[in-house]
């Protein structure tokens, strides 16, 4: 009886976990048109198994003073028509999502892929993308995440170019301004260098009145 | 050369020339009207010109009386009604929903649990509450614009905070939308426990900054049964919650009424920035499921038992204002470090001005669609009033005096409650109605559409334009639409929904502003051939008296 008490309650998350419109849940955390095995129209074939293990959480944001939140790695390459096995893990005790835009919309609703974890923890789901090159949006939209660093692209095959904001990667589209510390060396250099300016003008104008001359 | 005397000679015609010029100055910038006064024009406006409808019309189907996993939840005819799969799994918890409602929610699976009926009265006893930090208008290093867009009236979208249950998946309406989901609102929702209840609420910081939770006026012991901080202040406690991490806070309310809860860090910031709620204990009755969060306050689609027994509606109403230069700290910047300098050290508290004014996290017009009172006469409708702006309001309902039954969450003894037409609330401060819509000249003056509104008459505008800020309206069924609106004259709201009005770019009562006068160009010509001459001679002069002998 005990037993089966106990297996019971193992199971219950088991049971939790249901797929519903595409969507794993469980309260852990959710997968979104999880898909391991359709093959996009272009692709007669998986070309190529790329597993991807990919580290959400504050601690990644090391280096990047200014920002919060980011995944450990932010470029990512997969060929056409590879299945991506992505295993997420969250590093943070709150919510971070590995959300990807621009996946054929036949395949995946609104074209995203999504794992999302609800606390620490890790899960695994794959998505085959099809043979174009193409550079996917990958981010966490819990709010505030993306804008302060948890922004990410996967290339495929030779992607169209990288996204803008990207950490460590490519500048911001609207980027912040920061002032100049100017010192007095500024200023005295800048005033030097308009005397020595208007100096050599009137030393060339001096040279041309003599030439002028002769 | 010429001698020097012609030079001076001439000295005299420039003085002539400059009387002349001076005599002869046309107007440059300004000048009186002769008998044609210049034509009527409209402002100049740069942005493309955007009307709204009154009323979006997104979910007809969310206003009617229904039935989700049980939970029997009360019609709520506003244009925009809360979710009733959103009211259903807070009165449940999200472990007694069924799936079908769970996908109707944007809510995480462990947002809410409630379990162990400890008092055996068929109600759960112990509610475990996640919190997240959301913002509303903020920095996106992808656009100039503001993330997600969250209007508080037409084109107005100050930078804002709010608690907010925890969330999943997609934050913003649809995948081409800007603008958040309907549960991604101000203000901070109102939170929802029966006397006691075993409460353990926990705040999972996803925001970048530190935050706590302090429970105003809630009953709660200074320290956690484990020793942890519990009162939320970082003077007197454990440090503030930092980004990506986690604190738990425990409560067991003795005492039910009407309080607050609200951040603890750098508060006077904090607070403004809307991290601030109300939160209310209800009566313990048999077989009490409450409804733990009522997102964006306003109808509460699903009392508690004490409520229904006395009541027929109940609403929660949350004052709140904003300092614009404060809120736009949080616009300038994808930097935290220079947000966090430009928010904490150089805003200055001290020299704020509140220049918008929310009531449930929308400033008129757009209180129009969600922060309406619905009555029928002889009702007895609970209002539940929280002011957590810096300054005091006084609140007025037309047509009605009301009773005031409870103050800070405090019965006032039945004999000597008061009924009167302005309530007072200090910053803090709560209030209790009792609105009764008997007709009989004291309570209420008949049916209509009766507006109400802070008489504090800076809180009537947004940023100093009215009519805005935290006027709403009280309407009786018989004169609401079909889709939430009051049944005023056609034309009577025409000019709020639009971007130019409160953009202060709309001349008032359908008139045009007074236009310019063209410039007198040959006027101005001939002026500037004098003044040319004018310069032309005082240079001829004095190159030719110091060339001279």
């Amino acid at each position: 009886m005990k037993a089966f008490i106990l297996l019971f309650f193992i199971s219950l998350p088991l049971c939790a976990a249901m797929n519903h419109g595409g969507m794993i849940m469980d309260e852990t955390g959710m997968i979104m048109n999880h898909n391991p095995d359709i093959l996009p129209k272009d692709c007669p074939k998986i070309s190529k198994e790329v597993d991807l293990t990919i580290r959400a959480g504050h601690k990644f944001t090391k280096g990047f003073e200014g920002k919060m939140f980011t995944y450990d790695k932010r470029d990512w390459q997969a060929p056409g028509c590879a299945r991506v096995n992505v295993t997420f893990i969250n590093e943070d005790d709150i919510r971070h999502q590995f959300m990807i835009h621009g996946l054929p919309g036949y395949m995946y609703p609104k074209g995203m892929f999504t794992i999302e974890i609800y606390g620490k923890g890790q899960k695994t789901a794959s998505f085959i993308v099809p043979s174009r090159d193409y550079t996917y949006y990958i981010h966490c939209e819990v709010s505030q995440h993306t804008e302060k660093g948890m922004k990410a692209q996967l290339k495929v095959g030779k992607g169209s170019g990288d996204l803008d904001s990207i950490l460590g990667l490519t500048s911001a589209l609207t980027p912040d301004i920061y002032p100049i510390n100017n010192t007095q060396i500024t200023w005295i250099s800048m005033l030097i260098s308009f005397v020595l300016g208007v100096g050599f003008i009137l030393y060339l104008g001096r040279l041309l009145r003599i030439k002028l001359e002769q | 050369m010429p001698h020097k005397r012609l030079y001076y000679q001439l000295i005299p015609v420039v003085f002539s020339l400059i009387a002349l010029a001076i005599w002869q100055q046309p107007d440059f910038f300004q000048r009186a009207a002769g008998v044609n006064l210049p034509k009527g024009i409209n402002p100049e406006f740069k942005q493309v010109l955007k009307i709204d409808k009154p009323c979006v019309d997104l979910h007809p189907e969310w206003r009617l009386a229904q039935n989700i996993d049980g939970v029997k939840i009360s019609e709520s005819r506003l244009c925009e009604p809360d979710n009733p799969y959103d009211v259903a799994a807070f009165v449940l918890g999200m472990n007694h929903i069924s799936m079908p409602t769970l996908m109707s929610t944007n809510i995480a699976e462990d947002a809410l649990i409630k379990s162990d009926d400890l008092d055996g009265d068929g109600d759960p006893d112990i509610i475990h509450i996640k919190l997240e930090v959301l913002e509303l208008n903020g920095a996106t290093p992808d656009s100039p614009n503001v993330f997600p867009q969250y209007e508080i009236a037409p084109g107005i979208m100050p930078g804002m905070w709010a608690f907010s249950p925890k969330l999943r998946g997609m934050s913003v309406k649809n995948f081409r939308s800007q603008k958040p989901n309907a549960i991604l609102r101000a203000p901070s929702p109102v939170i929802r426990v029966e006397q006691g209840d075993k409460v353990y609420i926990t705040l999972e910081n996803t925001h970048y900054f530190p935050h706590t939770i302090h429970f105003h006026g809630v009953d709660h012991a200074f320290k956690t049964s484990k020793g942890g901080d519990n009162d939320g202040v970082p003077i007197t406690g454990e440090k503030a919650v930092m980004p990506g991490k986690t604190r738990t806070y425990e409560l067991q309310p003795r005492h039910a009424g009407t309080m607050l809860y609200h951040c603890h860090v750098q508060t006077d910031k904090h607070l403004m920035m809307g991290l601030a709620g109300m939160f209310v204990v209800e009566e313990n009755r048999p077989n009490n499921w409450v409804q733990t969060f009522n997102v964006g306050a306003g109808h509460v689609r699903y009392s508690s038992a004490a409520i229904k027994e006395k009541y027929q509606r109940e609403y929660d109403l949350h004052y709140q204002s904003i300092d614009k230069n404060l809120a736009k700290t949080i616009q300038e910047s994808n930097d935290i470090r220079q947000i966090s300098k430009n928010m904490h050290r150089v805003y200055n508290m001290s020299a704020s001005n509140e220049n918008y004014f929310l009531l449930n996290g929308h400033s008129f017009p757009y209180t129009l669609r969600d922060a309406l009172i619905i009555a029928k006469p002889d009702e007895n409708i609970k209002l539940r009033i929280a002011n957590t702006q810096h300054s005091s309001i006084a609140v007025h309902i037309h047509g009605h005096k009301a009773t005031i039954t409870d103050y800070d969450g405090v019965e006032q003894n039945p004999i000597a409650q008061i009924t009167r037409d302005v309530f007072h609330l200090a910053a803090a401060q709560r209030l209790d109605l009792n609105l009764q819509t008997t007709n009989d000249g004291l309570h209420s003056y008949g049916e209509g559409v009766w507006l109400f509104h802070d008489h504090v008459e800076t809180a009537v505008a947004n940023d100093g334009m009215s009519p805005g800020g935290n006027i709403a309206l009280m309407v009786y069924e018989n004169m609401l639409s079909a889709t939430g609106l009051p049944n005023v004259r056609p034309d009577a709201l025409d000019d709020f929904f639009s971007n130019r009005y409160y953009a202060k770019k709309h001349a008032l009562w359908g008139k045009k502003e007074a236009g310019t006068f063209p410039p007198n160009t040959l006027h101005l010509i001939l002026f500037a051939l004098l003044v040319g001459a004018i310069v032309g001679l005082i240079f001829f002069i004095f190159r030719g008296l110091l060339r001279a002998d």
